[in-house]
């Protein structure tokens, strides 16, 4: 298999489905592991490499590399949101992983031959760049999902939210009347 | 800006804190520490728009009713318009429920009250030219605008829906603006709401009750008539002997709803209504192994494809909060029933920000620069009818090897060329009116500073799926009612074809995507349905 660009984007589907083969043969192999990382409930000791190197530079502009305290938050947000999906989307996210984590497919998908934790955040662009530009179906699709977690990760959590010129939502206080009036037809 | 952060709202309105003293019976199957054996004259499985007017039609009519629901009793006391409660708590698979590809992503309610807990109150009649279609192409009797009519009055009667009276917030009052500068027509929604304090949380559970879901009308209704409410209880499948369906089998799921507990729970009953949506009950009938001689079921699945353009205004829009939806234009979508390029409905989305950011679907700098200026931002959004033309034909609903529901719906050239199409309209539709800048659902696009400008991007643009950012918050069809069986699932009457006693009262009975929001749809159409199987047990 060729591995400079333009033999790159000629892979096909075929080769997407060998992609997930060789990351599945990953999981199996051993490669991947299974268990949380320490602290977490579903994130993988080598999804939070990934996930360091790849989240300042989706969040270019709210955080920077080097805040790692930002980049845990994130982390730990990105664990709780995966708790509250659902099993079947809790392993099509880890098979992503596994695809972006086992070195060859690493290398092959996003040009990182290095692991994560050499990766610079110009690595880290170039990275989501191909996976975003890639002609296979696939990738684009791990892409769109590995963007749109961190970014929900992200603006889950209250104090970022308000980052946005969103003042936040009302306050619920326990027994007290509304203090704004209905508007429109209040029918009794 | 009217700035809701400093409002506070009480709990005061929840008509759950009243159950013990109504004497409502609600169980949560999470707590259950043995098996649950019940007998009804009619179990629903389900409590959204169709299981939730099926329960209190059929209370009304003295029938003994088991409700059973997958999801959650969550009320407004616990409404608190944060938005990751909300997607754990009220969506299903915690809104991250997509088709098998991952090519859109669906949003559906999953909690006591199904999508219309969290739906945005958009309330249309069915249009007259699906009603035509489904008469005329997909040998649907029954049916007509006349035949309808009552049973839509009646469903808004019972759920307030009217227009909405107040002026629309900035980010409806933006498609209402555009579409008067351009010659488009546009008219006001119609909600189903009541006392309406015009926040924008709809989608996050009502925090005051307003919103007239399932959850505080027809299910309370039910409950005062002693229906039986079990919550946290997912069906499994039918129970049969032979061709009659005797009541269905569910498992009793834990608190978070993610697991099973191992009780099981079995209601045996005279009648069985399906509500649990285009996805659940194709799914219920297919873990059930009915017969199923012409292979529809689960087949001819409807999303109305929905893709984005966000534009950033000088003005503030502050598009998170104010009744989510209040303008639409139909412009685009009966140029053709059923020939031509796909039509498309324009409506607008509320922004929070979470959502506001999956939304957007990008990464970096153009996140970082759209995000910081939300308050800003205005989003246009085209539903595609689907399931009209040829090309068009939907897509499948499967289980996998555990019985979980899994909808296959590629996206193809056809809705591909729509999305294209709906772009160029809603980007010419936001620099009309002042925007400085906008972008398609794109992965490689900008956001664009001109009209000149983007129109020859959008042209160069690969649309392919993935790329383009597409989703949906309407699942139809599955089950078709027809009159003919090899094309449909049930009959008008809503009885399932091939098996007595076994009746489906949701959106996927229609044969064709709505061409409009669906709840009332759903209301009207079930009202009709479960008002004739009453009417078959007095006689």
């Amino acid at each position: 298999m060729q591995t400079d660009r333009r033999g790159f984007l000629k892979i096909t589907f075929a080769g997407a489905a060998a992609l997930s083969t060789m990351s599945a043969g990953a999981t199996l192999s051993g490669c991947a592991s299974s268990t949380p990382a320490s602290g977490m409930k579903l994130l993988r000791a080598e999804d939070l490499e990934l996930l360091r190197a790849l989240t300042p530079a989706v969040m270019k502009g709210k955080i920077a590399p080097g805040d790692s305290a930002a980049i845990e938050q994130t982390l730990r947000s990105f664990d709780t949101l995966l708790v509250d999906l659902s099993e079947p989307v809790v392993a099509g996210v880890q098979q992503a992983f596994d695809v972006l984590n086992f070195a060859p497919t690493r290398g092959l998908t996003t040009g990182q031959w290095s692991a994560w934790p050499k990766a610079s955040l110009s690595d880290a662009e170039s990275a989501l760049g191909r996976l975003r530009d890639s002609g296979i179906g696939l990738l684009n699709a791990i892409y769109a999902a590995v963007i749109r977690l961190i970014a929900s990760s992200y603006y889950l959590v209250p104090e970022n939210a308000v980052t946005t010129g969103y003042p936040g939502p009302p306050k619920k206080v326990a027994g007290a009347a509304p203090s704004v009036a209905p508007a429109g037809k209040v029918t009794p | 800006m009217r700035d809701l952060s400093t409002v506070t709202l009480g709990s005061n309105t929840d008509p759950y804190n009243k159950a013990a003293e109504r004497g409502w019976d609600i169980t949560d199957a999470s707590q259950l520490n043995s098996p649950l054996e019940l007998e009804a004259d009619v179990v629903i499985v389900g409590t959204g728009a169709g299981g939730g007017t099926a329960a209190e039609t059929l209370s009304k009519a003295g029938l003994r009713v088991v409700i059973l629901e997958a999801g959650p009793l969550k009320t407004s006391s616990q409404f608190d318009m944060q938005e990751r409660a909300a997607y754990r708590d009220l969506y299903q698979e915690g809104t991250g429920r997509g088709t098998k590809d991952g090519g859109m992503v669906i949003l559906q309610g999953r909690s006591v009250g199904g999508s219309t807990t969290v739906n945005w109150t958009t309330s249309f009649r069915t249009p007259p030219e699906t009603l035509k279609f489904w008469a005329e192409e997909m040998g649907v009797s029954g049916c007509s605008v006349e035949e309808m009519a009552p049973y839509f009055a009646h469903m808004e009667e019972r759920l307030s829906i009217d227009a909405w009276p107040q002026p629309p917030n900035a980010n409806n009052a933006m498609l209402q603006r555009a579409s008067e500068k351009l010659g488009y027509s546009w008219d006001t929604i119609h909600r189903n709401v009541r006392g309406c304090l015009n926040l924008g949380y709809c989608g996050l559970g009502c925090p005051v009750d307003a919103k007239q879901s399932m959850l505080v009308t027809t299910i309370p209704g039910a409950l005062d008539l002693e229906a039986k409410l079990i919550h946290r209880a997912r069906v499994v499948r039918v129970l049969r002997d032979g061709d009659v369906v005797k009541g269905v089998e569910a498992e009793a799921l834990t608190p978070d709803v993610r697991g099973t507990t191992g009780q099981k729970i079995t209601v045996r009953a005279v009648r069985t209504v399906l509500a649990g949506g285009a996805i659940n009950t194709p799914a219920i009938l297919l873990r059930s192994d009915v017969p199923d001689p012409h292979r529809r079921v689960g087949k001819r699945t409807f999303l109305h494809p929905t893709t984005l353009t966000m534009g950033i205004y000088e003005e503030s829009i502050d598009p998170f909060y104010g009744a989510p939806q209040s303008i639409y234009s139909d412009h685009f979508q009966w140029q053709n029933v059923s020939s031509g390029p796909v039509g498309f409905k324009l409506e607008v989305p509320p922004l929070q920000p979470a959502f506001a950011a999956g939304f957007y679907s990008v990464a970096g700098e153009e996140l970082t620069n759209s995000m910081n200026q939300l308050d800003h931002t205005q989003c246009m959004i085209a539903l595609m009818r689907d399931g009209f033309h040829e090309q068009s034909q939907g897509g499948a609903v499967e289980i996998n090897d555990k019985g979980q529901p899994v909808l296959d719906y590629p996206i193809n050239g056809y809705l591909l060329e729509g999305v294209r199409r709906a772009w160029n309209v809603m980007l010419e539709m936001q620099f009309a009116t002042g925007a400085k800048s906008a972008r398609p659902a794109h992965k490689q696009a900008t956001h664009y500073r001109s009209w000149k400008e983007a129109k020859s991007a959008v042209a160069e643009l690969e649309v392919a799926p993935h790329k383009a950012t597409i989703g949906s918050a309407h699942v139809m069809g599955g089950c078709p009612m027809g009159d003919d069986p090899e094309r449909s699932v049930a009959d008008a009457a809503g009885k399932f074809h091939q098996l007595e006693n076994l009746y489906i009262m949701d959106g996927s009975l229609f044969p064709t995507s709505v061409g409009a929001n669906p709840q009332l749809s759903i209301y009207g159409l079930v009202y009709k349905l479960s008002s004739n199987l009453a009417a078959q047990f007095r006689a």
